[in-house]
């Protein structure tokens, strides 16, 4: 399964993990999460933590690499699938976690990265003292699995006792842990009486995903500056003051990405619909220019096919499937064309381009890239071409979860993806290393 | 592309308008209509403006601009929240500065209390179902008389059997507001040619782009987008072209887009009328003509200037339900 399919499949698969009360684990496409495993380690560990990503495959990801041996793999994998997975851990919501990782305990998996991501959840989680609360006997069971029961116990009664660092506790627990201290304090409240009927945490301590924008009532300039921005070009702005705005607002959203190693060919639909009409004015347009934008930052080459009028003044009808021959005809890495979705020269024209591809010999990615005015868009009558992978966007703050998407379809995509999250995790770490982000 | 002329036989003179590559949305095609920019005519949204409704079934109309004509188009509509929504079953001719009472307007809502004022306007076109009854009882001086005819749109259509066209026009505006972008109109497009499924469902034609330009919506959304929303096809299944390269993939696709236009050129070409054509003139402003024509299937109104068309609104008398 190569990087788009698997990223998809994390993007739309959000089964539930289940365990049942005898403690039988539910996991419907554990052999995808197998393979994936064992064709890229690294690579399927921080696909899961591409924004975007269902909260229930992040688990089966933790999961996999806690019960997965890591003997094979060398010390920067082993590095990376580490940082991976204290992501993972405290950027789930907590009761998601302890599925897994009691998922993990019945798998009978335990291996050091087990017992290490077990002693930290249980003991070092920013939001520990009311989990462990809340989940005593769960995390109690996630301690004796990673240390042992007898192990475990031993530990409790001499924190108990007043042991706060004798040879013993050290070798066997507090050398798994980051601060000693608060360890030996929720140890001892993991073996304490307990709290009846506290409240368990249900937010993640830190947001795997970015922060992103969500109005209550959407318009044309609070879908995100760049977008912002352009309506207020395109209604016959001041130049002068918006083009350098411009600038750095796509600056800023293109900051520190890694460069995309591919010629990305980008049909965009400039179409009369895509200038829309009334309050909506300009708004598919804008946000379509701002994804332009992005990717002339980002992307290594772009070639631009416009199907209509100018992106200023968008006109005419919507002809894709020329769009797209256009487009391959520039000998592209990756396809995406970016449109509203309403083909009308004709109807049927591009599905049928798509479908004829592999006859034709062309094995570019394509992909489609669907512009909405807000997320409640009907898509209904929209869908040019069903035989297309297809992600819609409507807010400048999507761009995290689409160029991930977008890039994953051609091969230069997975360095990117791995460069982008791993860039993103150090920011994350450091900010976990202070408690709370 | 094809002159309109040749492909319509109206009785009045097309020559000069030329069609465009047609467009599709679902069963609707648009063929685009390109032609002469007749000057001296003001577009309905920027020149005319709902007044008042004086009492049921008589609707004011004024042209606000300081010069030029408004062509108010033919079964236009206004709805407004709260009040009684009033259609005109004939076009008119409005100078400058006028204001006009239409005591044969029909109401299209049965029951609404209240009267349209002249704020928060947007205007409609009748459904082509309805547009013969309309056109037929245009000088009867009687609100109601297109409610049994929008009570059996309704029933046909799946929708309690009442005279409340709003049943449609408003509760079904975000399925029918789409067409407006489904189908995309063209710059220096005037007119268009509709079809639904293969049948020809009407011919629009402005006096200029601007003018059409608003006419737009009322038009794909309303006149023609009703029965295209209940003829809604399946998508047809992407059958591949049989080509080896992209420049013969790039060929088929020219080829197979040639045979559809010149299928839409046949639907054409089978005469959506025949017979006898009768032309009775309504009124006149200046060298302006504004006639009724009626023929085998087919009726609607036309304004002439000099025997040439400036506007004309003709549709299919054969979409009844």
């Amino acid at each position: 399964m190569n990087t788009s399919e698997l990223l998809t499949h994390f993007r739309t698969h959000g089964t539930p993990l289940t365990l049942s009360r005898r403690g039988e684990l539910t996991w419907d496409d554990a052999d995808l999460h197998r393979e994936a495993w064992e064709a890229d380690p690294e690579g399927y560990a921080l696909l899961a933590l591409v924004p975007g990503v269902r909260e229930w495959q992040r688990a089966r990801v933790l999961l996999r690499v806690l019960a997965s041996s890591q003997a094979h793999l060398a010390e920067p994998a082993r590095a990376v699938l580490a940082t991976a997975t204290r992501a993972l851990l405290f950027g789930l919501a907590p009761s998601t976690a302890i599925t897994a990782l009691l998922a993990v305990r019945r798998l009978r998996a335990n291996h050091k990265h087990t017992t290490r991501a077990m002693v930290a959840f249980a003991l070092e989680h920013p939001d520990g003292d009311a989990l462990v609360a809340a989940r005593r006997p769960a995390l109690v069971d996630c301690l004796e699995h990673a240390l042992g029961k007898a192990t475990a116990r031993a530990c409790a009664r001499l924190i108990a006792e007043g042991d706060t660092g004798s040879p013993y506790l050290r070798s066997r627990l507090l050398r798994f842990t980051r601060d000693p201290e608060t360890a030996m304090r929720r140890v001892r409240a993991l073996y304490g009486p307990g709290v009846h009927g506290a409240p368990a945490p249900q937010e993640p301590p830190v947001a795997l995903d970015p922060p992103r924008e969500n109005p209550q009532v959407v318009t044309v300039t609070n879908r995100g500056d760049i977008a912002a921005t352009l309506v207020h070009l395109y209604r016959g702005g001041s130049e002068s003051e918006l083009r350098p705005a411009l600038a750095r607002y796509v600056a800023e959203a293109t900051r520190g990405l890694p460069r995309l190693a591919a010629h990305v060919a980008l049909v965009l639909d400039t179409s009369a619909s895509m200038r829309g009409y009334g309050e909506r004015e300009w708004a598919l347009i804008s946000q379509a220019e701002a994804l332009r934008l992005v990717l002339a930052e980002v992307c290594e080459r772009l070639t631009v096919i416009e199907t209509g009028g100018p992106a200023a003044a968008p006109a005419g009808a919507t002809d894709l499937a020329t769009g797209l021959l256009d487009a391959l005809a520039a000998g592209p890495d990756l396809v995406a064309i970016v449109t509203d979705g309403y083909e009308n020269t004709l109807p049927g024209d591009l599905a049928r381009v798509v479908a004829s591809l592999p006859g034709a010999g062309v094995t570019t990615p394509v992909v489609l890239c669907q512009a909405a005015f807000a997320r409640s868009d009907d898509l209904t009558f929209r869908t040019p071409a069903r035989n297309l992978p297809r992600a819609s966007f409507w807010h400048q703050d999507d761009f995290a979860e689409l160029l991930p998407w977008l890039f994953g379809h051609c091969a230069a995509g997975r360095d990117w993806i791995r460069r982008t999250v791993l860039d993103r995790l150090s920011g994350r770490v450091t900010a976990l290393e202070g408690g709370r982000a | 592309m094809t002159e309109l002329a040749t492909l319509m036989p109206a009785p009045v003179d097309l020559a000069g308008y030329r069609l465009g590559p047609p467009q599709q949305a679902g069963a609707l095609t648009m063929v685009p209509v390109y032609g002469p920019e007749h000057e001296g005519f003001v577009p309905p949204r920027t020149g005319l403006k709902l007044n008042r409704v004086v009492s049921y079934g008589t609707v004011e109309l004024q042209n606000g601009a300081a010069e030029g004509v408004v062509i108010v188009p033919l079964h236009i509509g206004y709805i407004q929240h709260a009040a009684q929504n009033h259609a005109l079953c004939s076009a008119a001719l409005i100078a400058a500065g006028q204001t006009r009472q239409f005591e044969t307007a029909c109401c299209v809502q049965q029951t609404q209390g209240g009267l349209l004022q002249g704020r928060d306007q947007w205007f409609f076109v009748l459904p082509l179902e309805l547009r013969r009854e309309a056109l037929e009882l245009r000088d009867v001086r009687d609100f109601a008389k297109l409610w049994s005819a929008i009570a059996r749109l309704n029933a046909a259509y799946g929708l309690p059997g009442r005279g409340h066209l709003e049943q449609i026009l408003t509760r079904k505006r975000p399925i029918l507001n789409q067409f407006r972008n489904r189908l995309e109109p063209l710059p220096g497009q005037v007119g268009a040619l509709f079809f639904i499924g293969e049948a020809f469902a009407g011919m629009e034609i402005a006096p200029s782009s601007r003018y059409f330009a608003d006419l737009w919506m009322p038009l794909v959304c309303f006149a023609y987008g009703v029965a295209a929303w209940q003829a809604e096809p399946e998508p047809a299944p992407a059958l591949p072209y049989r080509a080896g390269n992209l420049a013969e993939l790039r060929a088929e696709l020219e080829r197979d887009r040639a045979a559809r236009m010149e299928r839409v050129a046949s639907w054409l070409a089978e005469p959506a009328v025949g017979g006898e054509w009768s032309v009775a003139e309504e009124e006149r402003y200046l060298d302006l003509r504004l006639s009724t024509v009626t023929g085998d299937g087919i009726a609607g109104q036309v304004v002439t200037r000099d025997g040439r068309p400036v506007y004309a609104s003709l549709f299919s008398t054969r979409w009844e339900r």
